[in-house]
């Protein structure tokens, strides 16, 4: 079927609003600039996760319980961010990242680490009594996870592919509040998510902006739409390290008023791949 | 659907082309199998992985109508209640659900092939049935919430009269997760995949503009064809058959009278052709119910189990005479069909049509089963109707064994006309500023 013919018969089945229109044609040189900054941007993200990852860490092993609070949220926008990159490392993904629902016994399963058995000791169990030996593993974990970054090739369909994925994040375990369960930082991590996926659509917008304007102005419409609702539950407007109000202030109307942008940038962003050939 | 034999005309290629993938599939099996150096085993009919074979799969109910299908429509084997929240932010947004509902009911009705895309992009479908679908009886009902008459969309002057929010009856234990929403959509189908696959492809068409907020799955057990005589109603999960009762869905101006809105003067005009539709996810008690005697069961329904005639009748559709039995000597004056519909003068008003499908979900913390009725009916008056009737059956022996938990009330919309019209034009146009 030709493209034209394929455009006709989307049409009368009313799949418009879903039918990108036929793949721009983007050379594969066109890719490297991107890839090479996205690249670049993952770095940046990992030298300063590092850096607060070993702030949050030692806050821990000094037993400064409320410092160690304070930090968790920050430390993990890092990770958001870059999170398809740090995926396809599954070994340190589930060491760094995991929630207790991946493991059978749940939070007193011996193979649970990371933040998120740190965030059950630090808000379920208001203390750091026995999170030391969590916290060394975890700042090892991530320094692990940079040095294989570094030496790691960006396939280009993975950081593409990665701006999809981090809306699915956002989708599937964000908009629920069961990321943060205990710390209710959900914000941070979702504002995160959508950090990195912006990032990787401003990157690549330049080779399909001619071909489909209508395109862009929809994506970039939903993730004003998504900042605008998040920017409503900063606590300082003007700064953004003063980060979010607990996820459990958010209303019923806004967590829904979420879902709608997120999805459709879900939808749309799962054409970014085939949009430039990949 | 495709992938099945079908012996109609809707689809002259379908035996052909299966019989050709067959044979592709005898290929790659046999080069598979002969490189374990076992002999090839064509593959055939009899295969342990055969798709299990159906007739009806080319069933088609017109779309176009007065009516929404799926409340005369015969009800299939296979149901669901899918309640939404509207995420539109606008009246266009609002329409744009509206025409883009209209646009995927006509075509999964009707059925047809999706167009092929680049590979490189998302499919353009789920592709459960495969590539080409059969309509497979489906149906799907769009109604309205009370919820959605709010200041969102401008269309709180034009709530159908009796529209409310569900509000608990005595017996209710009403979970919140599982009540209300700003638009239901019943979908309805002689198989449970293809109820499935309509709803894939009707929330994929939707993003940004529908949030599912309770899905309530629901089946009803098959009975072999009868020569003559009416088809005996279906059965609920307490082994009861349930719907006798109906009124007479072939006589058309008792349903004007019954189930479509439009006479009454106080009801916005738009809503003619409409119908107030209830549903109740109803818990039923199994295990305590299988080890309740039959004489007791058969006293709390007020019909025999087996045949399901009335305790005075030997048929089914046989109608019981309270008046020769004032007392309840025969039929207990509590028993569940005597309340509901107790055969008085002038209690005519107040008849509604059943069209509910029976659920299980999984175990309790317990170890019972979560089990029972998805209890769908609809009225020309939800007050005349379901709640009057639901009145005068609280507190009837029947509620020891089971429980609302879930469910809402809703409007379902005048049918779409033509290829021109849409679900809820009448409505958005009645309230255009």
């Amino acid at each position: 079927m030709s493209s034209r013919s394929l455009l006709i018969a989307a049409a009368a089945f009313g799949l418009m609003a879903l039918q990108g229109p036929a793949r721009a044609d983007v050379e594969p040189e066109a890719l490297v600039e991107p890839v090479a900054e996205y690249k670049l941007y993952v770095l940046d993200n990992l030298d300063a996760f590092v850096g607060h990852t070993r702030d949050f860490t030692r806050a821990i092993e000094a037993g400064e319980l409320e410092r160690a609070q304070s930090l968790y949220a920050p430390t993990r926008v890092y990770y958001e961010r870059i999170e398809p990159v740090a995926e396809l490392f599954a070994d340190l993904d589930a060491s760094i990242d995991a929630r207790e629902d991946d493991y059978e016994k749940g939070v007193d399963d011996p193979d649970f680490t990371g933040f998120h058995r740190l965030e059950y000791g630090l808000f379920k169990q208001q203390t750091t009594d026995g999170l030391a030996p969590y916290a060394r593993r975890l700042m090892s974990d991530v320094k692990d996870l940079e040095s294989r970054v570094q030496g790691l090739t960006f396939p280009p369909a993975k950081v593409v592919g990665g701006a999809a994925a981090l809306m699915e994040e956002v989708a599937a375990t964000k908009v629920s509040g069961e990321e943060d369960r205990y710390s209710h930082t959900d914000l941070w991590d979702f504002q995160g998510n959508v950090d990195g996926s912006q990032k990787i659509f401003a990157l690549f917008k330049p080779l399909i902006a001619e071909e489909d304007p209508a395109f862009v102005e929809r994506v970039e419409d939903n993730f004003a739409a998504v900042e605008a609702t998040l920017a409503h539950y900063r606590l300082a407007a003007n700064d953004p390290e003063a980060g979010f109000v607990s996820y459990e202030k958010v209303s019923d109307k806004d967590r829904r008023a979420l879902v709608g942008p997120v999805t459709v940038l879900a939808e749309d962003l799962s054409t970014l791949r085939g949009k430039l050939g990949l | 659907m495709s992938d099945q034999p079908d012996n109609t005309s809707r689809c002259p290629f379908t035996l052909d082309r299966r019989r050709f993938l067959q044979g592709l599939g005898a290929a790659g099996v046999g080069v598979a199998a002969g490189g374990l150096g076992r002999p090839a085993r064509a593959a055939d009919d009899h295969a342990v992985t055969g798709a299990p074979v159906s007739t009806t799969t080319a069933q088609a109910y017109p779309f176009h109508g007065r009516h929404q299908q799926g409340i005369l429509t015969p009800r299939p084997a296979a149901g669901m209640v899918v309640a939404c929240d509207v995420l539109a932010r606008n009246r266009t947004g609002l329409e744009r659900l509206l025409r883009t509902l209209t646009e995927r009911i006509a075509f999964l009705t009707e059925g047809g092939t999706y167009p092929e895309r680049d590979p490189a992009y998302p499919p353009a479908d789920s592709g459960i049935l495969g590539p080409t679908i059969a309509p497979d009886g489906l149906t799907v009902t769009v109604s309205l919430g009370a919820s959605l008459f709010d200041t969102r969309f401008g269309l709180a002057d034009a709530r159908p009269r009796h529209l409310q929010r569900m509000t608990g009856f005595p017996n209710d234990a009403l979970e919140p997760e599982r009540c209300h929403g700003d638009l239901s959509l019943q979908i309805c189908a002689n198989t449970h995949d293809t109820t499935l696959h309509a709803l894939r492809d009707l929330i994929k068409h939707t993003p940004g503009l529908l949030m599912v907020r309770w899905k309530q799955e629901g089946t009803v057990p098959v009975v072999p064809p009868r020569d003559n005589g009416p088809t005996p109603s279906a059965r609920n999960y307490l082994g009861f058959r349930d719907g006798t009762a109906n009124p007479d869905t072939d006589d058309a101006t008792l349903m004007d009278a019954l189930i479509w809105t439009g006479d009454d003067p106080e009801e916005p005009a738009w809503t003619r052709g409409g119908s107030y539709q209830v549903v109740r996810i109803i818990r039923n008690y199994v295990e305590r119910w299988d080890r309740t005697p039959l004489a007791e069961q058969e006293a709390v329904f007020g019909r025999h189990k087996a045949s399901g005639a009335p305790l005075d009748g030997a048929q089914e559709h046989d109608t019981p005479d309270y008046a020769a039995d004032p007392e309840g000597r025969i039929t207990p004056l509590d028993a569940h069909i005597r309340l509901a519909n107790p055969r008085t003068p002038g209690f005519e008003k107040h008849r509604i049509l059943r069209r509910p499908f029976n659920y299980s979900n999984g175990v309790e913390a317990n170890g019972q089963f979560d089990m029972g009725l998805l209890f769908i009916v609809y009225q020309a008056d939800l007050q005349a109707g379901f709640i009057t009737v639901q009145n005068r059956l609280n507190g009837e022996p029947l509620e020891e064994y089971i429980q609302p938990v879930g469910g809402g009330y809703f409007f379902t919309l005048p049918g779409v006309v033509d290829a021109t019209d849409y679900l809820g034009r009448a409505l958005l146009e009645a309230t255009a500023t």
